[in-house]
This record gives C-alpha cells, sequence and structure tokens, in this order.
C-alpha cells in the first residue's frame, strides 16, 4: 500500500518535471537568438515529450518519437546550422504575416481542444479504461492498428513520404545541374 | 513472477560497473593485441603483464588538469561528454547476459531492464549519445573539432540507417523487439546469424561504422583532423569520451551477440560466462580490424554506406519478410 502510493508520488513528480521541462524548452526554443541553442532545446522538448508518452504507457511511442525526431531530425537540423554558422540576428521582422496569422490560428485551435478535452475529462466522457489493455502501446498492438485496422491511411502516409524524399532527389539533382 | 525493485537496483549499479571495468580493460587488451600483433609487447610496465595500465591509466586522466578554450562555449562544452558517456552506459541495461534466476525465493532477471521495445530504445540512445560528440566538436570554437563533429554526425547518421535495417531480418524471425525474447526464440532454434548470415555483415560493417572504429575512423583521422571532435578536450573530459567510444563498441557487440548468436545460450548452463566469451569473441574482432585495414578515403566511406550498405540491407529486410511469409 505504502509502495503503491509512494509509485504514484514518483509518476506525478516525473509528470510534473516533464511537463514544466516541455514547457520550458518549447519557450525556449522560440526565445533563443541562436539557431544552436534553438535546436538543443527543441532535443529537450522532444525528449521530455518522449517521457510523457511513456508514462501514458505508450513504450513504442516514446522510443520513436527518441529515435526519429530527437535523434536523426534534430541531427539535421544541427548539422545545417553548424555548417551555415550561427545567423545571429532574430528572424523576426515585425508585422503581421500570413504565418503568423496561421500561427495564432493555430494555437487558438490547440487551446480549444485542450479545454475541451479536460471538460470532456471532468464530466468522465473520456474514460475509456476497459480498452487500454496490457498489451497497449506495445509494438504488436500499434503494428496490428497500423498494418490491419488503418492500413489504408498507413499506406496513403507512406506515398507522401515516398513523394517527400523524391522531391528531396529531385532538387538536390536539379541544383547541381545548375551549377 | 517479477523481481522486487531493490534487486533491480544492485543488479543495475553491479552492471554498470562490470561494464566500466570491462571498458578499463578493453584499453589493455587492445592495446595488448595489438601489440603482439604488430611484433611489439604493448603496455608491461604496470604490474604483472601490464595487468594495472587501465588504473595507472585512470589515475594519470584524474589528476591531469582539464584545460577548456578560452572560446569554448561553457555549459555544452562540460555537458557534451556527459551526455555521451551517459547514453553509452544506459544503452547496456537493455542488453539480457542471462537465463534470470530464482534464489531463496527472489527472482533476479538476466538483464536490467526488460522492456517490450528493448532494441529500439537502444538505437534511440545512441541517436541521443550522438549529440554529445557533435555539441562537444561545436562548443570547442576549433576549425578541428567542428570538422571532426561534421563528420562524425553525416558518418553516424549515414550508418544508423543500415545498422537498423539490417537489424529488421532478425526481428521478422524473433518476431518481437524485446531482446530476451529474441534470444529465447534462438536457443529453442538455432543462432539467426545463419538464416541472417547478410543481415550480420551488414550490422558488423554499419558497427564498425557507427563506433568509428578504424577502418573507419574518419572522424578522429590523426593525420588530418588531429583527433577530431575531441581535439580540445583533456583529462577526464576526454577520458569520458574515451569511455562513452568503447562502451558503445562493448554494447555494439553486446547486442551483436544476441541479435545473431543467441546471446548467453551455449552447451553448458554457464549463460553470462557464454555471453561474456562470444562478446570478447567480437571485440577481438573489431581489434583485429583495426590492425589490419588501413583508413578508407571519406567520399569511399560514403559510397559504400549508401550505395552498397543501404541496398543490401533493405534487400535483405525484404527478402526475409517474404521468405518468413511464404514459409513461417
Amino acid at each position: 500500500m505504502i509502495l503503491a502510493s509512494a509509485g504514484n508520488a514518483l509518476v506525478w513528480v516525473v509528470w510534473v518535471v516533464a511537463a514544466f521541462s516541455c514547457l520550458g524548452s518549447a519557450v525556449a526554443v522560440v526565445t533563443f537568438s541562436n539557431p544552436f541553442y534553438s535546436a538543443l532545446a527543441l532535443i529537450g522538448n522532444l525528449s521530455s515529450l518522449a517521457v510523457m508518452y511513456l508514462l501514458l504507457s505508450a513504450e513504442f511511442v516514446a522510443a520513436a518519437q527518441v529515435l526519429v525526431y530527437a535523434g536523426a531530425v534534430v541531427v539535421m537540423f544541427l548539422f545545417v546550422i553548424a555548417y551555415v554558422g550561427p545567423r545571429l540576428e532574430t528572424p523576426w521582422s515585425g508585422g503581421p504575416t500570413w504565418q503568423t496569422i496561421g500561427a495564432v490560428a493555430a494555437a487558438g485551435a490547440l487551446l480549444v481542444e485542450i479545454v475541451v478535452a479536460v471538460g470532456m475529462q471532468a464530466s468522465g466522457s473520456l474514460s475509456h479504461s476497459d480498452k487500454v489493455g496490457a498489451a497497449f502501446g506495445t509494438p504488436a498492438w500499434i503494428g496490428r492498428v497500423f498494418l490491419v485496422d488503418h492500413l489504408l491511411a498507413f499506406e496513403i502516409t507512406s506515398v507522401v513520404l515516398l513523394v517527400a524524399a523524391v522531391g528531396g532527389v529531385i532538387l538536390g539533382s536539379h541544383t547541381k545541374r545548375a551549377v | 513472477m517479477s523481481e522486487p525493485w531493490w534487486i533491480s537496483i544492485i543488479k543495475a549499479v553491479v552492471i554498470v560497473n562490470i561494464v566500466l571495468g570491462l571498458f578499463a580493460y578493453l584499453t589493455l587488451i587492445e592495446r595488448k593485441v595489438m601489440g603482439r600483433m604488430q611484433l611489439r609487447y604493448g603496455p608491461n610496465r604496470a604490474g604483472p603483464y601490464g595487468l594495472l595500465q587501465p588504473i595507472a591509466d585512470l589515475v594519470k586522466l584524474v589528476r591531469k588538469e582539464a584545460f577548456a578554450p578560452s572560446s569554448a562555449i561553457e555549459l555544452p562544452y562540460i555537458l557534451a561528454p556527459i551526455v555521451s558517456a551517459f547514453t553509452a552506459i544506459a544503452a547496456f541495461a537493455f542488453i539480457p547476459w542471462g537465463p534470470g534466476w530464482t534464489v531463496h525465493g527472489w527472482r533476479i532477471n538476466g538483464e536490467v531492464a526488460n522492456v517490450s521495445i528493448g532494441l529500439i530504445a537502444i538505437f534511440a540512445l545512441g541517436s541521443i549519445g550522438i549529440y554529445g560528440f557533435i555539441v562537444g566538436g561545436w562548443a570547442s570554437e576549433s576549425k578541428y573539432s567542428i570538422l571532426g563533429s561534421m563528420r562524425t554526425c553525416a558518418q553516424l547518421v549515414s550508418y544508423e540507417v543500415s545498422l537498423a535495417l539490417s537489424v529488421l531480418g532478425v526481428v521478422i524471425l524473433g518476431r518481437s523487439l524485446n531482446l530476451p525474447e529474441i534470444v529465447a526464440r534462438q536457443g529453442s532454434w538455432l543462432p539467426y546469424a545463419a538464416p541472417e548470415f547478410i543481415g550480420l555483415v551488414v550490422f558488423f560493417f554499419g558497427g564498425i561504422a557507427e563506433t568509428s572504429r578504424a577502418p573507419f575512423d574518419l572522424p578522429e583521422a590523426e593525420q588530418e583532423l588531429v583527433a577530431g571532435y575531441h581535439t580540445e578536450y583533456s583529462g577526464m573530459r576526454w577520458g569520458l569520451f574515451q569511455m562513452a567510444e568503447y562502451i558503445n563498441l562493448i554494447t555494439l557487440s553486446g547486442l551483436m551477440v544476441t541479435l545473431f548468436f543467441s546471446g548467453w545460450h551455449g552447451p553448458w548452463d554457464i549463460g553470462p560466462i557464454w555471453f561474456l566469451l562470444k562478446t570478447m569473441a567480437v571485440l577481438f574482432v573489431f581489434i583485429w580490424l583495426r590492425t589490419t585495414l588501413p583508413r578508407l578515403r571519406y567520399d569511399q566511406l560514403m559510397r559504400f554506406g549508401w550505395k552498397v550498405l543501404l541496398p543490401v540491407a533493405t534487400v535483405n529486410a525484404v527478402v526475409t519478410a517474404a521468405l518468413v511469409v511464404a514459409f513461417g
């Protein structure tokens, strides 16, 4: 009993630390003027998100998050930044652009989603604990969801990624021919 | 029956120390073996047969003043070796080295952490460990360091893809990402080195490149880059980078034994000893290669990684999947 409550307290402590480092590093990503530090803060952000996934017993998603995003993607960012060298002037050019408007709209949509989710959680209509079995979040479970239940969506995503890869190759070979 | 938490903690401490000891003596074994292969003795002054050499090295490194370039960027410069060493040690936690035992009713598992995603977790920790090398080189504010870390970055990212694809065949055969399960399946069948021989070869080449060992040691090519990303490090900070590299090598050898040579299984019931013997055999091959082969050129390295290793790994994974679906 004491051990169980100690375990619960540990989960809370980890959650609070992960949540605050997630928020803190997210703010750091957009406030650092040196892009190298921004990229480093992004690693912290993605890693603390992975901790949150772990707390939600989504082990596979957590590991994939670290491997793909915190690992491969940000490495590319750092590679480019270290090559090009830091541009210390801030990218903010002032005045509302379509990008700013889009960012505000997206943030508003996220806020609405969070409010709705918290409201549904409070009223108890989000509770699906019967669906969360012991296998939830395991690679086998995710494999079944991806390759059996939602095969079409999964394949369409892979085609989109393939198009992106082909596009990258075409862009690369095109610039080479121009030079 | 699950393992009590205090046994897990004791075991983790013991295993970390064993791995650190193995790292210390791996440096000695490497120098000894290289020495014999080059017709000399290797270190033989500190203790009988030079057996105390790692301790002498450690005392020297700890007492040495850790210089930092005046233009170095403090916090990342200091944190980089720590991140690398930490992820290297942490990755070993997922590797099973024994069948697990029950002593006086207490369960002791044959690995520190038994998780359903062990294999991905090792790769994930490895990809975080790369940051130590990149950030360390960048924060040193030195041309050689930044060139070395760029090379490290490009090489590790390139070969990580082949490495991850090469184990896909094993995952398909083992039907699991859980390393103890993969070992158990090999124990009741045969080592995956036989059906997955091509995967093993790709994993081996990818592993040499991932750990920046000769002949793929371009990130640290002495003649071109002084020492690569750790040019500006000295004392125990340099020691931590060295530790990260060697422990990565140990983990990789352990992973190779786990995935392809049926882990701790063997004729007699001496699980961990079999695991240690097989791992040492793999490590010996790594050392052997270092003394045998000259370093590749950078373009050869990249061409080999992307145009040979990656297609072979992909075809191997696809063929394995097709065969398993057809006959499995």
